[in-house]
């Protein structure tokens, strides 16, 4: 028991223990819940819920009210937990902090600028959103949820991810990458 | 609200595993394009190959029916995975 709690605590595990943990949780959450894991969705659940409350007229459409419901759906519970479970987790293993720049990395390359910083986050966050509303999901939703079920949609789509992403990483870290 | 209580749970666990795993980070996010660290590429498909394992055994045993996955449309898949990329590169979720 006290090896557990340790090993709760550790700042870091493996991929491949993280990954079989995943593989597992996936495989109960289809056995108990009849759903899988899933992220993009949730913030498209809230972003219709936003529009009904601003232009009610311009979220009445097919696809906020039936491809992706408006509301406070599993999926926005399921990012509230996910929200709370890296809190924890970080906060147990000692390794929280707040910063304005979440990484050693980014400053190392892209400087100090905390604005820099925030608008990647910005910019590159409606290009993840986008691209997962176009392909069907994201990383948990599509490649995950979608590859455990062998889905041919799940392999194409993290094979377009590496075609977008490796040109992108060459770009912005140029001789460093 | 009870109702979603499970998903609070998944969610959790969740959450939990990714931290752990580093997926929290920018440059886990970012170096797995630059191949300095394959961790992103390792943890997903450990994932798959684990929880297709389970779930088609299980699927086989009658126990569990496949959710409706997202349809194959090849254009679709490859383009929306390539601006995700691009953006997951850059922001580094």
């Amino acid at each position: 028991m006290r090896t557990f709690v340790n090993w709760l605590k550790t700042p870091q595990w493996s991929p491949y223990v993280g990954g079989t943990l995943l593989g597992l949780l996936s495989i109960l959450a289809l056995l108990f819940t009849d759903r899988l894991l899933g992220a993009s969705g949730a913030f498209e659940n809230i972003g219709g819920s936003i529009l009904q409350l601003i232009t009610p007229a311009l979220a009445d459409n097919m696809y906020w009210n039936f491809i992706m419901p408006a509301g406070f759906s599993f999926g926005v519970m399921m990012l509230l937990g996910v929200f709370l479970g890296a809190l924890v987790s970080a906060l147990l293993s000692g390794t929280f902090k707040w910063r304005t720049i979440s990484d050693d990395q980014w400053v190392q390359i892209f400087g100090p600028s905390r604005w820099k910083r925030w608008a990647a986050l910005f910019f590159g966050a409606i290009l993840l959103e986008y691209g997962a509303g176009i392909a069907g999901g994201c990383t948990s939703g599509l490649a995950i949820s979608g590859g455990v079920q062998l889905a041919p949609a799940a392999f194409l789509f993290m094979a377009g991810m590496f075609v977008g992403g490796i040109p992108t990483a060459m770009i912005l870290y140029r001789k460093r990458f | 609200m009870t109702a979603l209580l499970p998903a609070l749970f998944v969610g959790l666990v969740f959450g939990w595993i990714l931290q752990k795993s580093r997926l929290t980070q920018y440059s886990t996010i970012v170096n797995v394009f630059r191949f300095t660290d394959m961790s992103v590429l390792k943890f997903m498909l450990t994932t798959i190959v684990v929880g297709a394992g389970g779930i088609y055994l299980l699927k086989d045993l009658g126990l569990v029916t496949l959710t409706g996955t997202t349809p194959t449309y090849i254009v679709g898949n490859l383009i929306g995975g390539l601006i995700f990329g691009v953006g997951m590169a850059w922001a580094g979720f």
